[in-house]
């Protein structure tokens, strides 16, 4: 097994080269100065001069690329241009909020879908598998950032209950925080996993095994949930590896609706200021990111499983 | 329907009008409560004055740190006498406007017990922005900084600058800054401030900045304990942190009907807005057709209504009828410009000049605008003004960075540049108008994206001779003359003003009408009704 793991890891070193070569390129390529970004579209050009000197702006693209693998490879991510902030402090400082918003819109998506999707396959072609079918359109068809602003027109101006902006201090306040982000990007997930949960389902309740168990006498719910629904985790777990993935990607638009800190509003903002050091290892973290969850799910199909064995 | 972030927002503001006119604002009430205030930015940069370009950085600093002199409340000085002792209790400048002496205030402590302010401070402060940071060359006639009294320092400059009040001594660069803590922080001097100001930061974090009353200030105590910067982008969690007493001020957006919008919810919101703001100017690129052209440029001139323009900005617009507002030392109001500078708004004549140029069936070019929501708004603005002109401009719309950028590589024809310009004439003269400040396709250059004064004589004569002016009537007068000049030859154009502007909850007085000055204003005075 640890064989496997690091055969896998290994496999991703390329990729990561690639990864990091086109963001330095892509980011080279890009229109826009990082000085005037950084110094204000007035910046004088004795400003503008003095600031590409200081942050080798001025050296030749190849030479800018070796410094630039070289400080990858040795995880040396730099200072933010705009700020001075080492980039590595600024990943650890806002990473944290990133997690917690894709763990608790997951855990939201899982707990929500999945019973849903289990509802609706029983339920198939009657009014709560329409009814699910409806939801689950909408669910993909409302932009986050709209449902975002609409949640929040609900939930904290109307009604009061929960804060408009921030991330809070101290776990309750953090939770608190939390909880209209999450539903946010939950949505989605509810209704994609929904849909998955329900495909899968549907499928495997017509098997020779599900009949034999019912046969045998086994009661409903664990017809379902120890015999059919066990089986359906494979393509469930597929897809929960991809929603893992389209979260932290997709956390952007949440986080700037809710002004909260986190990965994607800090790249974000980095991309609109070219500040270079802050992308470039932000979509280092996000490739990293897709690998080792690549690799869980990898790991997981072995569990659910046991008739796929590592090689 | 076009679904943007613009439109998202209004929506949801429009949808939100009928639950919550009343109860949210009340919440801000409370006299314990700080003073919160929503700026669109994403996080603190550095709270040091020659480090800060972002607006939001700016009006910490206002609140941290203090220049030796001080405009009103509310607005810019025009005339020197119009200054108030800040840090500086008075000052006497030479006949020749050349050697400018400030008397310093006795007993003023920098926080967090790092002694009490010293000349040495001042010329330390003075010294280290003309050396490094953003503005070094805002102080290129100063030739330098001494002490020259137990509590006097002399400035000498290279030539006059009876201006030297509103420029120099007033820029942002040169708040007075604590010798020994920038020495002693270093790097971190930007996250750990001190300076002289009625507020001291508290914390920094990513979303923005705490401050606290300064209890060692030595002038009259800020009468609010705390005030938080808040450091929000986006336009709609600024709009409903305002809605929901959240906040109690938020940057507002420019655009067309944001304003009225948010006033249909709550017409007690308070509207803050420094007046010119934002000069809009538009640059004929000299060097590339049709631009080349004066008979264009005229007709394009011609073909844009100033007023609606004006008008459609509202609350933030405002008419202007040369580069600078009439108000500003340099600028005309349309009743003295002669009639044929006035460019009044004539369709009609505009295609005549068209056709004499050369252009019968109308003319078509493209510009590149960056898609910032002020930008956008007065470049369509103008696209449909000069429609009927038969004039169509196809407008490449670019994301901020990448459009200034472009323009800084003299790739665009025609470019809107929006800048924040104290009554300073020469500071923007030089830099729009001087051939030392063209555009180079390199981006070495300045902001002289015209190109005046290499592809056609400019008013380099003029600019070196206001620089010689020793009295602010004899500056002023040459400033003058610039700008009747730059109307005869029309390598650029002003196309009205932006103010800047907060929109405040009326439990929040902040002690004084706000009337003109940069995009910033000292909160020492604010309190909860």
């Amino acid at each position: 097994m640890t064989r496997y793991i690091l055969t896998r890891l290994l496999d991703a070193v390329p990729t990561m080269l690639l990864v990091l070569t086109l963001v330095f390129l892509a980011m080279r390529v890009l229109p826009g100065d990082p000085a005037l970004a950084a110094l204000g579209d007035g910046a004088q050009p004795e400003a503008i001069a003095q600031f590409r000197e200081r942050f080798g702006l001025n050296d030749p693209l190849w030479l800018q690329y070796l410094h630039f693998m070289r400080d990858m490879l040795t995880f040396d991510f730099g200072a933010s241009l705009m700020s001075g902030e080492r980039v590595a402090q600024l990943l650890v400082s806002n990473l944290g909020y990133t997690v917690e918003l894709t763990i608790a819109a997951v855990l939201l998506g899982i707990m929500g879908g999945i019973p849903l999707g289990v509802m609706a396959a029983l339920n198939r072609n009657r009014a709560p598998d329409a009814g699910f079918r409806v939801f689950s359109l909408l669910g993909y068809a409302i932009p986050d950032f709209y449902l975002g602003a609409v949640l929040l027109i609900v939930f904290s101006l109307s009604l009061g209950w929960f804060p408009i902006s921030g991330a809070g201090d101290g776990f309750a306040d953090r939770m608190h925080h939390l909880v209209l982000p999450a539903l946010t990007l939950a949505l989605l997930k509810v209704a994609f996993l929904g849909r998955l949960t329900r495909t899968a389902l549907l499928e495997v309740l017509g098997r020779d095994f599900v009949r034999t168990a019912r046969a045998k006498g086994a009661r409903e719910n664990r017809v379902i949930y120890r015999h059919a629904l066990r089986n359906a985790l494979l393509p469930l777990s597929t897809g929960l590896g991809l929603s893992i993935l389209s979260t932290l990607s997709g956390s952007v638009a949440v986080e700037l609706v809710f002004n909260r800190p986190g990965l994607g509003k800090l790249l974000i903002t980095a991309i609109t200021e070219r500040d270079y050091p802050i992308v470039q290892a932000g979509v280092v973290v996000f490739a990293a990111a897709v690998v080792v969850v690549n690799l869980l799910m990898e790991l997981v199909y072995v569990i659910i499983d046991p008739r796929i064995r590592v090689q | 329907m076009l679904i943007n972030r613009r439109r998202i927002l209004h929506m949801s503001v429009a949808a939100a009008a009928a639950s919550l006119a009343g109860p949210g604002l009340l919440r801000a009430q409370g006299s314990d409560r700080p003073i919160r205030i929503a700026l669109a930015a994403t996080s603190p940069r550095a709270i040091d004055p020659i480090f800060s370009t972002l607006g939001a950085d700016n009006w910490v600093n206002l609140q941290v740190y203090e220049h030796l002199v001080s405009p009103p409340n509310g607005r810019f000085a025009t005339q020197d006498d119009e200054y108030r002792p800040m840090l500086a209790e008075s000052w006497t400048k030479s006949d020749d406007a050349r050697t400018w002496t400030f008397k310093l205030r006795r007993d003023v402590a920098f926080h967090g017990g790092h002694g009490t302010l010293t000349p040495e401070d001042v010329v330390f402060t003075f010294e280290r922005a003309m050396r490094e940071g953003i503005a070094t060359a805002s102080y290129a006639n100063v030739r330098g900084v001494a002490a020259s009294g137990p509590d006097e320092v002399t400035f000498t400059l290279n030539g006059p600058d009876p201006f030297f009040l509103g420029g120099v001594i007033s820029i942002p660069s040169s708040l007075i800054v604590c010798k020994s803590a920038v020495e002693e922080k270093g790097e971190n001097f930007g996250k750990e401030p001190v300076g002289t100001g009625p507020y001291a930061v508290e914390r920094m974090s990513s979303s923005g900045v705490n401050t606290l009353r300064f209890d060692g200030y030595w002038g009259e105590p800020p009468k609010t304990a705390r005030i938080d910067f808040l450091y929000t982008s986006d336009t709609t969690s600024r709009t409903l942190s305002l809605m929901s007493g959240d906040v109690d001020m938020i940057e507002a957006v420019r655009a067309p009907g944001w304003v009225q919008q948010i006033r249909q919810q709550n017409d007690a919101l308070i509207v803050d807005q420094t007046q010119p703001g934002s000069f809009n100017t538009l640059f004929f690129n000299l060097t590339k057709a049709p631009f080349d052209n004066p008979l264009v440029r005229k007709a394009v001139a011609t073909a844009i209504d100033s007023a609606v323009v004006a008008q459609a900005l509202a609350p933030f617009g405002a008419q202007t009828w040369t580069l600078s507002p009439p108000d500003y030392p340099s600028g005309w109001a349309a009743e003295d410009l002669p009639e044929d500078l006035r460019y009044d708004y004539d369709p009609d004549r505009a295609r005549e000049l068209l056709a004499e140029a050369g252009h019968g069936n109308g003319l078509n070019f493209t510009a590149s605008i960056s898609q910032r929501e002020d930008y956008r708004s007065i470049m369509l603005i103008l696209q449909e003004l000069m429609r009927p002109a038969g004039i169509n401009m196809n407008l490449n719309i670019m994301d901020h960075a990448a459009f200034h950028g472009a323009n800084r590589q003299d790739a665009n024809s025609l470019v809107l540049y929006s800048q924040s310009l104290p009554p300073v004439p020469l500071e923007y003269m030089s830099r729009y108008l001087s051939s030392a400040a063209v555009v180079k396709s390199d981006g070495t250059g300045g902001d002289n994206f015209s190109h005046y004064g290499i592809a056609m004589p400019g008013v380099d004569d003029r600019i070196e001779a206001m620089r010689q002016a020793t009295t602010v009537e004899e500056y002023s007068s040459i400033g003058r003359e610039i700008e009747k000049k730059v109307q005869e030859d029309l390598p650029l154009m002003g196309v009205g003003n932006l103010g800047y502007a907060i929109v405040r909850n009326p439990a929040v007085d902040i002690g004084y009408q706000v009337e003109s000055g940069y995009a910033r204003w000292r909160l020492d005075l604010a309190q909860r009704a």
